[in-house]
Parts: structure tokens; sequence; C-alpha cells
């Protein structure tokens, strides 16, 4: 007798350590599978399943839900779970995790290019163009500009881009106008006039550019400063092409003499500042189109061309400012290889229907501020209502063809970071001169990508 | 010992037996054995890759950093979180009523999660914080997590107050279980009441003070979420450590190979610094006839 009760307490024991042990994930995903599929859901009773994770926020995830069920509405073959990418640590990482677990969805959303060409290396990804279908999204949501730069080097197509924000400057409005502006200067001469006349009044409790990222090497942070400074300045040079360094040295050296004359000037706090330009320590930011919920909730003070406006990045003297180009903050769908072929037809259907009809694209402007990567977004008239209620969105959409899409190396995280230490951080420090600092990083980029 | 009893110990060290297993043996050996490839996480292959990552990760600066950022944030931290954690306890001992809520009060920050503190002491080092405006009306316009050392102390700052309760509780325990009678007996031979702490209190609160002493050294190798939060594990490298280099090698550069040679050396230091620092504890101890 109690040699059975210490077994059963042995067994009780054991079953409840490895049932903490458990995610939880499996169960549903038991139910679905079959021989067919790898991953979460497949063919069941001739209802395919497809597993779709949304960006890790509540809006995006809102949209893909609501998009998911009406596609159900039309099409019973379907069944598509959405589901929010967890974010720790990161969306990166838990897709990382996913799939060395073997439990990838079939499709998921929030994915950059360099992400993504990391994703394709590791053979995790499904060139999209060999997805019968796949064409007639691109022509169905009118996207051939669009995706054009999104071409992977091996010709191939790997990210439907969802979103094609090109990031912009702002700049308070309210206190150019005191400073004798009635508009944002363009050129690099001219917005060091305007620093000498704001350090002249306000000292130490304004600057122009009021960022700590500015000091960051984190490789994101990259995309928020020098890459719209230097799209700007070379004409939308691509900078890195697949496993080349391409970079614009003239553009580049203007890039890096310009924040340097900035710093000389005292214009620059690479300081943690609460909301610098939202208070108007810094008169001058990047802004993405994201900002602005959160501003007509915390800051609803700030009006568009009232107390600040938008524009593209300054451009090097001499430079046509018409032709300023900018970095694009843009994200796309991605389909995983570790889906059946079942699943990923059923994607590829699913992403058709949503794109086939412009009204589906401008719900998600609508809902989400983000400009939806196509060529009509400033023609369509399906957008229009949404540009003229919110004009702070207009010169996002205008400019969505002037937008270059980062880099799509592998590596991304690692060459980014170069761009920081060897070059822009420590020139934003004063402590390195702009051609040293070009050439330094120049040098680790070329080794980095060797 | 009879067979029975040894089944039953068996039984009741298993549950910790099959938890070190899965959670202990089998990730260390699966560590090994990615810190020798070039693996991220999503390959199909492992490319035996030998002793590069070691190698490399052995002549990196930001691991340089980490190691010695441990060493600098001991000296910051460890004597701080001492001296409050003594100090708080020996209040609280000396109150008539109380004690028990104001413990609660110094551990609450213990409970506290890092993100949060790091965020509020983030906003209040702001540039355009009140506290820095005044600091500015001064005549000292301080950068405290753009400049090293400011940024070093003001991590091991936070990392003392949230431990302070928490070391307090432990070395309270201390001071409660020393015997009045000593006191009485230190009076009789002519004890000073301000030589009671050094000469009685101090080395009784010996074993409570090891404990704590431990822990505060142990706290060094795995701070992650202050510096996460406030400093990146910046400037440069100044507040880069060990579980900051693993993070951001493991989940931001997706280099699973290479982080886990560094997390391996990371352990490695953790357990020759552990040892030294143990036996330097106990030869104190003993020099000064403490145990």
């Amino acid at each position: 007798m109690k040699k059975r009760n210490s077994v059963l307490l042995a067994a009780t024991l054991t079953a409840g350590l490895l049932s903490a042990c458990s995610t939880g994930q499996g169960t549903a995903t038991n139910n679905n599978s079959n021989s067919n599929s790898s991953n979460n859901g497949a063919s069941a009773g001739g209802v395919t399943t497809i597993e779709f994770w949304a960006a890790p926020n509540p809006t995006q995830q809102a949209y893909w839900q609501e998009m998911a069920k009406a596609y159900e509405g039309v099409n019973n073959k379907v069944k598509i779970n959405v589901s929010a990418i967890k974010e720790s640590p990161t969306s990166e990482a838990s897709i990382q995790a996913a799939i060395a677990a073997k439990s990838a969805p079939t499709i998921s959303e929030n994915i950059n290019r360099g992400f993504a060409a990391q994703l394709s290396d590791s053979q995790a990804l499904v060139p999209l163009d060999t997805i019968p279908g796949f064409t007639d999204v691109i022509s169905g949501r009118d996207m051939t500009k669009t995706i054009e730069p999104w071409k992977f080097a091996d010709g191939h197509q790997y990210v439907l881009p969802i979103y094609s924000n090109p990031m912009l400057f702002g700049w308070r409005l309210d206190t150019l106008k005191e400073l004798g502006y009635d508009a944002p200067p363009k050129t690099y001469s001219e917005i060091l006039d305007l620093t000498k006349k704001l350090k002249a009044k306000y000292g130490d409790k304004k600057y122009l550019w009021a960022k700590a990222d500015l000091a960051d090497p984190t490789a994101w942070k990259r995309w928020f400063d020098f890459y719209m400074l230097y799209d700007a300045a070379s004409g939308g040079n691509k900078f890195i092409e697949g496993s080349k360094f391409t970079g614009d040295q003239k553009a580049g050296e203007q890039v890096l003499t310009f924040v340097d004359n900035l710093r000389k000037e005292k214009g620059i706090l690479a300081r943690q500042v609460t909301d610098p330009f939202e208070t108007g320590t810094g008169i001058f930011t990047d802004i993405g189109p994201w900002t602005f919920s959160t501003w007509a909730e915390k800051y609803p003070n700030l009006k568009f061309n009232d107390t600040y406006t938008l524009t593209m990045p300054p451009v090097p003297d001499g430079v046509d400012p018409a032709q300023s180009k900018t970095f694009a903050d843009t994200k796309g769908l991605v389909i995983y290889a570790s889906a059946s072929k079942e699943q990923q037809q059923a994607a590829v259907d699913f992403i058709k229907w949503v794109y086939s009809d412009a009204a589906n694209d401008a719900k998600w402007f609508k809902q989400t501020n983000l400009p939806p990567a196509r060529d009509d977004l400033s023609t369509n008239d399906a957008f229009k209502p949404i540009l003229e209620e919110n004009p702070q969105l207009k010169p996002y959409a205008e400019n969505v063809p002037n937008a270059v899409p980062p880099m799509d190396n592998a590596k991304y995280n690692d060459l980014q970071t170069i761009i920081g230490v060897e070059a822009f951080n420590k020139v934003v420090k004063g402590q390195i001169a702009p051609a040293d600092g070009w050439a330094a990083m120049k040098t680790a980029l070329e080794n980095a990508l060797k | 010992m009879d067979q029975r009893n040894n089944k039953l110990g068996w039984l009741f060290t298993s549950p910790y037996l099959i938890y070190s297993i899965i959670f202990f043996f089998i990730p260390l050996i699966w560590t090994l054995f990615l810190s020798a490839t070039d693996w991220n996480m999503i390959k199909p292959t492992f490319n035996f890759e030998g002793i590069s990552n070691f190698a490399d990760a052995l002549k990196s600066p930001s691991v340089h950093a980490a190691f010695w950022n441990t060493y600098r944030f001991m000296l910051i931290f460890v004597p701080i979180v001492t001296v409050l954690a003594i100090g708080v306890a020996v209040l609280v001992h000396g109150l008539s009523r109380f004690k028990g809520l104001f413990l609660i009060g110094f551990f609450l920050p213990y409970l506290s999660s890092g993100v949060v503190s790091a965020l509020i002491v983030k906003g209040l080092l702001s540039y355009n914080s009140p506290i820095n405006e005044f600091f500015r009306s001064m005549g000292f316009d301080i950068d405290w997590l753009g400049t090293p050392f400011t940024a070093l102390f003001i991590v091991g700052l936070i990392l003392a107050w949230k431990f302070t309760g928490y070391y307090a509780l432990i070395i309270t325990s201390g001071l409660e279980s020393i015997d009045k009678e000593v006191y009485e007996a230190a009076a009789i031979d002519g004890v000073k009441d301000s030589q009671r702490f050094w000469r009685i209190t101090l080395p009784l609160l010996y074993p409570s003070m090891y404990t704590t002493l431990i822990l505060a050294f142990g706290v060094t190798f795995g701070i992650f979420t202050e510096v996460y939060q406030l400093t990146g594990g910046g400037p440069g490298n100044a507040t880069n450590t060990w579980q900051m280099e693993i993070f951001k090698q493991a989940f931001t550069n997706l280099q699973s190979g290479y982080a886990s040679a560094v997390a391996l050396l990371a352990s490695i230091a953790t357990f020759i610094s552990i040892f030294i620092i143990r036996k330097l504890l106990e030869v104190w101890g003993k020099r000064n006839g403490w145990v």
C-alpha cells in the first residue's frame, strides 16, 4: 500500500512539474494537424486553417481579425486564427523561437526587409512570387512601383509591404514664427542660420534637435536620423546593396559635417529628455504618423500647420529640396516555409481578397494612420476623405514614392550598429571629424560584409 | 539508512532532480553544443565553428566591458546596499512599535518592477526634469545617463534602493538572534554604548552579513533590467553587463551560437568570482574571530 502511494505521489509530482513546463500552445495545434502540415493549423474536414500573426499592437490586430472574419464569411473552406506576435523580448526573437520550436505561423506581418533577409537566408520563408496568385495581389492593389525596391538580390519577393511610411521631419512652427520664419528652412546652411538665431534667443532652453537616440548605437535608431538625412543627401542611394557597400561618400560626409556643425553651434542635445519636441525643448525631430493619435490625447495643443508642420529631410546646399528622399519605415507580410502548400495557397488567396478592394486599405489607413504601400495613395478616391480629414497625413501619402526601404542584408543589425559606433554617434559627441568618421565606418562596414 | 528510507529520499528529491535535468543540465549541454556552432535559431543547419565564438568573445570590447563593469557595479552597489541595509535593520530593530510595518515599507521596492522603477528614474533624470532644471540653476549641468561614471552610479543606486529592504530583513533576523545577555555582560565588562555596535553587534551579525554580502555580490553578475531600460549598456559600453551582452547578441544580433559562448564565459567568470569572494569573506571572518 505504502509503495503504491509512493509511486502515485511520484507520478503526480512528475505530471505536475511537466504540465507546468507546458506553454499550452500545443493543444489547439494537435486538434487540427494532419500529415501534410508541419505547423499550427492544417486541412481538416476540407477546411484549411491558417495562423496569422499580427503586429503586437491592438489596432493592427483588430484590423486583421476583422478581415479574417469577413473572409471566412465568403470562404467557408478557410479558417484564419489571428493573434498578436509576442513581444518578449522582441517580436523578431519570438518569431525566431517559434521557427526553432517548429511552431511558426503560416503568415505574419510586421516584418522589415532586414529581418526578412535573415529569415530568407535561413530558408524560413517562401518566395512569394512562386505561389500562384501572388502577381494578382500586386496588380489588384496597384503597388507595382512600391514593391519594386523590395525585390531581393536573388530576384525573388519575400515580403509583401503592407504600409510604406516615408519618415518626415517635424518643425515647431510656433518657435519658428517667433524667430521670424513663416516656413521651415530646407537646406543645411539655412538650418545652421536658424540654429544661431535660436541659441541667441533661448540659450540652453531650446535646441534644434533634442534626442538621446542620436548618441545611442542601437542599430534601428539610425533609420530615424542618419538614413533620413543620408537618403535626402544622396538622392536615395541604397548604401548597402546585397553584400556590397555602395555608400555615396560625398553625401555621407555632407550629412556628418552638417551634424558636426549643428553640434558646434550647440544645436544638438543628445541627452535623455522627456518629450523634447512636444515640450518645445527641441524644435526639429523625426515624426511618424503613429505619433498623432498620442498627441491628440496627450498634447492637444499641437495642431498641424499651427504649432507644428512636416517636411521632407533637409538637403545639402546646392541640392534641390524638391528632390529630397527619405527613409521608408515600412513593414510587410511574409509566408513561412514550414506551412503546408495548402496553407501557403490559402494565405495568398486571403491576402489577394483583402487587397482586391481599396476600401480595405482605406480602413487600414483610417485605423492605424500608416500609409498603405500603394502607388495610388494620393490619387485614389478611397483615401481622399481620410486625407482631407487628417491633413497631417497628406505629406506622408504624397511622399510614398520618395521613400527608400531598409537594406535587405541579413547582418543589418551589425551593419547599422557600425554606422553609429564608428561615425554618427562619435560625430554627435564631437569625438571624430566627419571625414574620418566616414572612412572608419566604410572600412568597418566593408570588413563586416566580407 | 535502510532501503525504504533511501527510496523515500529519492521520491522527495525527485521534483528537484527532474527540475534540474530539464532546466539546468539539458540547457547546459545544449549551450555547450551551440557555443561551437553558428546557429541563429532559425537555420536548419548547425555549422561547426570550433572555439571561434569563444575567441571572438574574448577579443570583443563589449565583452571586456561586461567583465569589468561587473566589478565596477560591485564597488558601487555592495558598500551602499550593505551600509543602508545595516542602518535600516538597526533603526527598525530599535523601534518599540510598528517594526513589521517599517520593514514591509523598506521591503516594497524589492517587489517593485525593475522596468517601472527604471522608467521613473529616467523621467526624473531627463534634461528637462525639475531636478535637472534646479541643478542647472545652481550651475551644475549633469548628463546623468550619458556620462560613464554617473550612469554606472545611477544603476548601482537603483539596485541598492531595491535590495536594501530585502537585506535589512535578513540582518534584522540576525539582530533578533543576538542574546540580550551578551549586551548586559558587555556593559558589566565596561563596554561603552558607543562601542556596542562595533564590538558586539557587528561581529555577531557576521553570519547574516555573510549571507547578504554573497547575495549582493551575486546580484552584480545578473544586472539586466535597469541597464536595459536606462542606458542600453551605454554610453559606449560603460554600463554593459554580461546579461545585457548575452541579450544583445542572442535577440538583437540573432547570433545564438556566439551568445551561448558569451553565456558560458559569464558563468565561468561568475563561479570563479563568487568562489574567491566566499573564501575572502571566510578568511576575514576567521581572522577577526567571528566564526
